[in-house]
């Protein structure tokens, strides 16, 4: 193994190996927001979407049955076969798969009628440059879905949250704040249309197995955990067994025509 | 648009030959460097970006545009 790892390498090693561990992941595969994302894209009945950081593919499930085509984009290359296989599955002849990444996007500029991303953007080094990507790849008067994990409004809670999270995946960059999002879609020329908030309580067995945490690091998430204030476990719901609750978000916007 | 083919045991797959990439895609795809358009080798299975001198590979009908998995483009290429 190199010494000298790019970021897209590590998320490249990091999901690749993991790719069908995201599959049938619990927290990927269902979830309220997915669901939103899926009533979104019924709405607005997009004859293409892009999936941006697709993984095993569950946003581009949740918006196929309602669109033209999704093309399912993400890095990693296994990842997208197990998209491939599992779209098979489903029966979505719709769902096409494209390798690159999210921050310099192989599209022409108004080429998607609907933009999604589920899961993806704390991955991204840059999230201001793949929000103005997505906006870059959209026809005006298209719709745009973004759902990750963000950060808390209390900073010792936000350090404490990109701590544990590098802790577990070594291809983790942050998680960025509610208002943190809403200055990138400003920015990028976005019209923010509505911000949903959701609490996401996660299962620590799991959480660290689809990662496949090193045990140094999981002993130091566990110590992390014991050692900081009671206000700070009391946000994320820490139990004895480690597992805790997160805040994730999905903002959705508009490119005005 | 479908990469399918039916073998003599009646089942369905994939096209014993390279899969093809989707001609629809491939409207709308452009290099991620320059963001210029690209031309499609469909004997080499390659995108090649005249203006990045780079030529992304198709694996399995699945284009890969990122610059690091690209071939550099040969002189008079």
């Amino acid at each position: 193994m190199s010494e000298e790892k790019s970021h897209q390498g590590l998320v490249v090693d990091q999901f690749g190996a993991q790719a069908h561990a995201y599959l049938t992941s619990e927290v990927h595969a269902r979830g309220e927001d997915l669901v939103q994302i899926a009533g979104l894209i019924a709405r607005a009945r997009p004859a293409r979407v892009l999936d941006m950081g697709c993984g095993a593919g569950h946003a581009s499930f949740a918006a196929a049955p309602h669109a033209g085509e999704v093309t399912a984009f993400d890095l990693s290359s296994e990842m997208l076969a197990v998209v491939s296989q599992a779209a098979a599955g489903r029966g979505f002849s719709n769902v096409k798969t494209e390798a690159g990444s999210a921050l310099d996007l192989p599209f022409a500029d108004k080429s998607f009628d609907a933009v999604i991303s589920r899961y993806s953007a704390h991955h991204w080094g840059d999230i201001a440059k793949g929000v103005s990507e997505a906006a870059r790849v959209l026809k005006p008067g298209g719709v745009a879905a973004f759902a990750d994990v963000i950060a808390p409004v209390s900073t010792v809670c936000d350090t404490f949250m990109q701590a544990i999270e590098i802790l577990r995946d070594t291809s983790h960059v942050r998680d960025d704040s509610r208002a943190q999002w809403e200055a990138h879609a400003r920015a990028a020329g976005l019209t923010v249309t509505g911000v949903t908030e959701y609490r996401l309580p996660l299962d620590f067995t799991s959480w660290i197995g689809r990662m496949r945490t090193p045990p140094v690091f999981v002993a130091a998430i566990r110590q992390l955990q014991d050692s900081v204030s009671s206000d700070v476990r009391r946000y994320f719901e820490i139990r004895p067994d480690g597992s805790f609750t997160l805040d994730m978000m999905v903002m959705e916007l508009a490119k005005e025509g | 648009m479908t990469n399918e083919a039916t073998d003599h045991n009646g089942t369905t797959k994939s096209t014993a030959r390279v899969p093809e990439v989707d001609r629809k895609l491939l409207e709308i795809l452009v290099c991620p460097l320059t963001k210029t358009t690209l031309r499609y080798d469909s004997a080499a299975q390659e995108l090649i970006s005249d203006k990045a001198r780079l030529a992304y590979p198709i694996r399995d009908g699945i284009p890969i545009m990122l610059p690091d998995e690209a071939r550099e483009l040969a002189d008079g290429e």
